[in-house]
């Protein structure tokens, strides 16, 4: 039996490393924009639409093509659309969002149509490594490998960089930055797309795993929701920590009670909810409070 | 500095939560209850409703039923005895989202039958509502038992063989793998029935169960669940995961290298379920309804596979054989009634008769099931052509004498018609 709960921790933590990937660009857009993207999911199996249709054309360039694009498009949506909800009442970009993600789950029924289109690993990382009771497949730990580069990639671009230094800054203070001089609308758009180039790279990974069906973002978008919450609103390390103790819990209630496997993430946000309002590292933000 | 996050955008949890439950409210809202007062007049088109979900996992099925609907009118000219007919396709988003439509249909569409029931959650429901309001509805897809079996009413029909049928059916080949079962069944109707009456079957072959998982629907990752299968060495896994979700799992099932090693078997499956898988992860053995490469195809069904491949460019699924089969039941049945009354419709549907000598198929009177032989079919070892992907194995039963017994009696389904 230990040996099984071993492997299915072990599991627990690369699942919880997607969820984290998912998770992070809906982290990134409400911390640094304050926007709740009910459309995070949709941009997510956008990714993955992109990718298996660039897959046709460049081969497994659409790893790479398929993110940029659902990042541009991610752009293009903040300037025609995001921006103007910054200033307005939270539930109505909650609505608007929301309302996005129902249009664009519509347009990839229209285009791609709605059954299930195949995609699969590429050949070069089939098979899975065995280490004592411990079984990953190497896609897997490929996906978990990106996950972890990209977040250090995202830390260290907010940390280090001055781009990231005035997103940091704006994000808590947005008419002290103006009253500096820097455009903030513009970079704003840039964060909106990087959000949803996160999410897309997140669609393009879970590709080969998942079903694509335009209902995928279904399947994303609520555990992305939960990794945030319990993480802490707008926190980036709550939000790794979450993502990866959610992972946990799921294939341990999938080992001991599987009829709660679904449910379980929700009662786990509940309970710590319950002792932490804010989530495990949430903090408090004086524009949301 | 219009464009920038203000304090004015406070966000509170509450109103979040506020907003989300609005969210969801809005998804539920639908028509109030009002009296039926008619269904067709003399100079309005015929209208009949067709309710079958637009999204979720089962949206990939009910787009090849729709298909198959649409051409089987469209093979009518789009009339019903010289009278132009309109198709009215509402969703049916949840059992009671479902039930609502069905009203709206009914009382505002004014229908005079309804097509659909794609889920066996949501036609439980519907069926209910069909006896209620008295108009003919026939279930195209939902194989839940209790359909035509306890909750059997005059007003219902439906196409699916029940699950404890294609159970029945299906058990002696799954025996033929090994009598230790892993089952893996979705966690509502559908998967629990299939649960129930495959370990009833299980047990009196003398078989035991080495492992029994209900899966939450619309699941994304199985890789846990796999990694319990594979410690528990069964000889065959038993499936019981409804159209995405069983794409989803073969897929993960082959990464998990396990394809090959441990038979997946599953009965009701649609074919679009495994050409999403895509042919390098492919596998199994499965029962259906129809396969659009069945050299016993009569030469109706040959013509159909070719409409259908002509207008949509790519060969029918089972699901849209089964839109295409139960349109056109209705369709006839209502020129043959030659009149609007619900229970006209419902007498010409207790005496409709199609498919060949070979084959011939019909609604039974007494629990209004369609008997029909379902084929046990096997994924190829190699795919070639993106759509063949089986092999039929057998026809069962063999002789057409025997549909009424496998089937079993409507008074032992627990069938006890109601004049409604």
């Amino acid at each position: 039996m230990l040996d099984l709960i071993l492997s299915q921790v072990a599991n627990g933590l690369v699942l919880g490393g997607l969820y984290v990937l998912i998770a992070i660009g809906l982290s990134i857009i409400f911390g640094l924009l304050g926007i709740v993207n009910f459309a995070h999911g949709a941009f997510f199996a956008l990714g993955a639409y992109f990718a298996l249709t660039l897959y046709n054309v460049a081969g497994w360039w659409a790893v790479i093509f398929a993110p940029v694009l659902v990042g541009m498009l991610g752009m293009v949506v903040e300037r025609v659309l995001i921006h103007r909800l910054y200033d307005k009442e939270p539930l109505i970009s909650l609505i608007v969002t929301f309302a996005l993600a129902l249009m664009i789950e519509a347009t990839i029924r229209l285009i791609w149509g709605g059954i299930g289109l195949p995609f699969n690993p590429p050949p070069l990382f089939a098979g899975f490594f065995i280490w004592g009771p411990v079984l990953i497949t190497k896609y897997r730990t490929t996906v978990f490998m990106t996950t972890v580069l990209l977040l250090i990639g995202l830390w260290a671009f907010m940390r280090y960089t001055p781009f990231g230094r005035i997103l940091r800054a704006g994000s808590r203070d947005p008419e002290m930055v103006g009253l500096l001089g820097i455009n903030l609308p513009v970079l704003l758009t840039a964060v909106f797309g990087l959000g949803c180039a996160i999410a897309g790279i997140a669609g393009v990974l879970a590709a080969p795993l998942w079903t694509i069906i335009p209902s995928m973002s279904a399947g994303a978008i609520m555990p992305a929701f939960v990794v945030v919450t319990i993480g802490g609103l707008g926190s980036f390390p709550g939000a790794v920590i979450a993502g990866l103790l959610v992972g946990i819990v799921t294939t341990l209630t999938i080992q001991f009670w599987p009829e709660a496997a679904g449910a379980v993430m929700y009662v786990f946000m509940a309970l710590i909810l319950l002792v932490r309002p804010r989530g495990l590292l949430g903090e408090r933000w004086e524009r949301f409070e | 500095m219009a464009e920038t996050p203000t304090a004015a955008a406070a966000l509170r949890r509450r109103t979040l939560l506020t907003g989300a439950t609005l969210l969801g409210a809005g998804g539920l809202a639908g028509g109030l209850a009002k009296p039926f007062i008619s269904r067709a007049h003399a100079d309005e088109p015929i209208r009949i409703g067709l309710l079958l979900a637009k999204t979720g996992d089962i949206a990939p099925q009910t787009e090849y039923l729709a298909n198959g609907t649409y051409l089987a009118l469209a093979e009518r000219g789009n009339k019903i005895g010289g009278k132009p007919v309109e198709l009215v396709w509402l969703d049916e988003p949840s059992p009671q989202g479902a039930q609502q439509n069905f009203q709206k249909l009914a009382q505002e569409n004014k229908v005079v039958a309804i097509l659909g029931g794609a889920l066996s959650s949501s036609a439980l429901a519907e069926e209910a509502t069909a006896a209620n309001l008295k108009l003919p509805m026939i279930i195209d897809n939902a194989a839940a038992t209790d359909i035509t079996g306890k909750n059997c009413n005059k007003y219902t029909f439906r196409l699916n063989t029940p699950v404890a049928v294609q159970a029945r059916m299906f058990a002696p080949y799954a025996l033929n793998y090994g009598k230790k079962w892993y089952f893996l069944t979705a966690s509502y109707a559908f998967g629990q029935d299939i649960n129930k009456s495959f370990h009833e079957l299980l047990a009196k072959a003398g078989g035991t169960a080495v492992g029994n998982d209900e899966v939450p629907l619309n699941t994304p990752d199985y890789s846990s669940f796999i990694l319990k299968i594979r410690q528990a060495q069964p000889d065959v896994v038993l499936g019981g995961v409804p159209a995405g979700d069983l794409s989803t799992f073969l897929k993960q099932w082959n990464e998990l290298g396990m394809k090959g090693k441990i038979p997946v078997c599953e009965i009701a499956i649609g074919d679009t379920d495994i050409w999403a898988v895509g042919p390098q992860a492919a596998t199994g053995t499965y029962t259906s309804l129809w396969w659009y490469k069945n050299p016993a195809n009569p030469p109706e069904e040959v013509k159909f596979t070719q409409d259908y491949q002509a207008k949509y460019g790519k060969p029918p699924a089972d699901k849209a054989w089964m839109g295409w089969i139960t349109a056109k039941s209705l369709f006839e049945s209502i020129e043959k009634a030659k009149s609007m009354e619900p229970l006209a419709i419902v007498e010409a549907l207790e005496n409709w008769r199609g498919g060949s000598a070979d084959n011939p198929y019909m609604y039974r009177q007494g629990d209004h099931q369609f008997l029909l032989k379902n084929l046990v079919v096997q994924v190829k070892d190699k795919i070639t052509d993106q759509w063949d992907y089986f092999d039929v194995k057998a026809t069962v039963p063999e002789k057409t004498a025997d549909l009424d017994a496998l089937f079993g009696s409507p008074e032992a389904n627990g069938c006890k018609m109601t004049a409604g």
